[in-house]
């Protein structure tokens, strides 16, 4: 079953037939979590705005959750999680305050917003107005917003920008966890490693227009180089040798120097995401 | 239960922030202006330095006369100090009138210099009849020379003859007029109760457009509606507030509070809708400025109407604060007529549904990513 189906999607902000997005078609199974590839202004914000109801839907079909984004029902709320990229909580209220209410305006039942603020590592700061916060610790009360009412279709948009290497562990192990638990995400980043790392399928968005979904695995393989960089003692001085993981002769070579030689560093050539991404938009990611 | 959320929450940000405290403060300000300032009838009593350049027979019967037509009233000697000198003068003061008799005419010119009065010096011409030179200020109509020149030196006979076959008829008979504190009440409560209302209304929009916290309200499960009506009752909590600061302690039990309340809870919804309206075509307050302050200017323009009842165009009282301040007026006249307010509330309230779901749709509209 689809979580997410997009057919047919156009967008222009100016309704003057320049589109920020274009002719986008894609589907998001439940359980999954798709990544929202691309560089700034490629249109991932827009899609996002669209299928959480922020933009108005002009041209193209979708459905969320089983809801018709062109005859948005409110219900749907009840089952969407949005974590924004910019922090959006009010500075004039607490953490605690601020989360509390939020998990009065769904009609389902609620986390409590003291174990949400624990889990992003805001334990003790629940008292403090966020307007003293850190901006990093907005954008984590941002992410534990999201999850107030259990959503089982979750919008991530950058969730781990700005965080340090340690909180951004953490937010992805949430996020691990929350999908485990049968929760369908929708990321939207332009942090590779990040998609690499929680992707089931990644979608390539560059000018408005998806230019490619797939799993990364298979992107990798598909782009990557069949290759292997070896470095092994020989005559007791460091060799680096490549062999190829298709031909032949290089595999009974890699077999041999594998059984008779000290092997010190071993790589095959995978392409990063990053450069898969290069390679089919011709562009970079920033 | 959304809204009573969505409701607490803003009393909650209201009350820490400074736009609340504003329109309280600003209120207590009116407040004071209103009693320590402002008097219950504001003194119309004018003054006139007159220096009599006559013979001294002439000047007495002139004063004698003059006596004749105030009785009860006795001359009294006083010394006036103009640029610096000091005069003599007989003053023989009215409750409308305090008539000064100075001894030479650079008194009558010093006097009505620095008092920034009307002096005159009253001589014989030729054919000894009795004429007036007048001091001015300079910046009088040619009216008002017009009016002098006629009031002295016409045959004043015939002008006092004319007003005593004046006859007044009165349309109202049972109209108790206010007094004039009582009087500035309805513009002052409708421009710091309602006006204000919509100035903090669209800076309440744009401190959350600026926090991105709308964005956030739209993706939960809680219509917008619910989040513009929480912000209007803050705001009709402040207005009331601030409306019975500056009306209670002056008009203490003596009008109608249930009226007044209708009448300011409409006109609250009314304008603070408006803000609102406002508020969704801008993105902050610097570039809504030049709309806030057109559409506060022309709010203001039936005040003008209010103080100068002669000048009452039919366009005046399509504008909005023209029956909100009439209505005000109604409500606290001793014998006011109660149906206006409530017209004007049925008006306010229609007009602000339709305002409000203008605003609704613009709102669902215009949210950004």
């Amino acid at each position: 079953m689809a979580m997410i189906k997009v057919e047919g999607l156009y967008h222009s902000y100016l309704r003057n037939g320049r589109y920020a997005i274009k002719d986008v078609n894609f589907e998001i199974a439940k359980g999954e979590i798709f990544g929202f590839l691309g560089p700034s202004g490629a249109g991932k914000s827009t899609t996002q705005g669209i299928l959480t109801g922020l933009l108005q839907l002009q041209k193209g079909n979708v459905t969320v959750a089983g809801y018709n984004i062109k005859n948005i029902s409110r219900k749907m709320f009840n089952k969407i999680g949005m974590s924004f990229e910019q922090s959006n909580v009010y500075s004039k209220m607490t953490a605690k305050e601020n989360l509390y209410f939020y998990s009065r305006l769904f009609d389902v039942k609620t986390r409590d917003p003291i174990e949400l603020i624990n889990l992003v590592g805001l334990s003790g700061k629940e008292n403090i107005k966020t307007g003293e916060f850190s901006k990093g610790m907005k954008h984590r009360l941002t992410f534990a917003r999201s999850m107030i009412n259990n959503p089982s279709m979750w919008f991530l948009d950058e969730p781990t920008t700005g965080l340090d290497p340690a909180i951004a562990a953490d937010i992805k192990d949430i996020i691990k966890e929350r999908n485990r638990k049968g929760v369908t995400v929708f990321l939207t980043t332009h942090n590779m490693f990040i998609a690499d790392e929680l992707c089931d399928r990644v979608g390539f968005i560059v000018d408005g227009e998806i230019k490619l979904i797939d799993s990364p695995k298979n992107l990798k393989l598909q782009y990557g180089k069949k290759l292997v960089d070896v470095e092994c003692i020989q005559n007791g001085k460091l060799k680096k040798e490549t062999f190829s993981t298709i031909k032949q002769e290089d595999k009974d070579a890699l077999r041999k120097i594998i059984a008779e030689k000290e092997i010190r560093t071993m790589h095959t050539k995978e392409a990063t995401l990053e450069e898969i991404f290069i390679k089919v938009t011709g562009r970079g990611l920033v | 239960m959304k809204l009573l959320s969505s409701f607490k929450k803003e009393l909650i940000l209201a009350s820490r922030s400074f736009y609340f405290y504003i329109e309280v403060i600003f209120s207590l300000v009116i407040l004071a202006i209103l009693l320590f300032a402002v008097p219950e009838e504001i003194s119309t009593t004018s003054t006139q330095y007159v220096y009599l350049n006559l013979p001294k027979e002439v000047k007495e019967i002139y004063t004698d006369t003059m006596l004749e037509s105030v009785p009860g009233i006795e001359p009294e000697e006083v010394e006036l100090e103009a640029d610096g000198k000091t005069y003599d003068a007989q003053l023989i003061a009215t409750d409308e009138e305090e008539f000064y008799i100075v001894d030479s005419e650079e008194a009558v010119r010093n006097l009505a210099y620095s008092e920034q009065v009307i002096g005159a010096v009253i001589e014989l011409d030729d054919s000894n009849q009795l004429y007036c030179r007048y001091y001015l200020q300079g910046y009088e109509s040619t009216r008002l020379k017009n009016l002098l020149s006629i009031l002295f030196n016409e045959n004043m006979g015939v002008l006092e003859e004319r007003i005593e076959n004046q006859e007044v008829v009165s349309l109202t008979t049972d109209y108790e007029p206010l007094n004039d504190r009582e009087n500035t009440l309805p513009p002052l409560v409708a421009f710091s109760s309602c006006l204000m209302g919509m100035f903090i209304m669209a800076s309440y929009i744009f401190l959350d457009k600026n926090e991105g916290v709308i964005k956030a309200y739209a993706v939960t499960a809680s219509p917008i509606w619910q989040y513009l009506m929480s912000k209007i009752f803050v705001v009709l909590v402040t207005s009331v507030v601030s409306g019975l600061i500056i009306v209670m302690p002056i008009m203490r039990f003596r009008i109608n509070y249930g009226l007044f309340l209708l009448l300011l809870l409409s006109t609250g919804f009314f304008a603070s809708s408006l803000g609102l309206l406002i508020a969704s075509f801008y993105n902050n307050l610097a570039k809504a400025f030049g709309a806030i302050y057109f559409l506060i200017i022309l709010l203001m323009v039936p005040a003008i109407a209010y103080f100068i009842p002669g000048w009452d165009p039919f366009w005046i009282k399509i504008i909005p604060t023209y029956p909100l301040m009439q209505g005000f007026k109604e409500i606290i006249l001793p014998k006011g007529d109660i149906a206006y307010p409530l017209i004007a509330s049925a008006g306010f309230l229609a007009g602000g549904i339709i305002v409000f779901a203008i605003t609704n749709i613009r709102f669902k509209k215009t949210l950004s990513v």
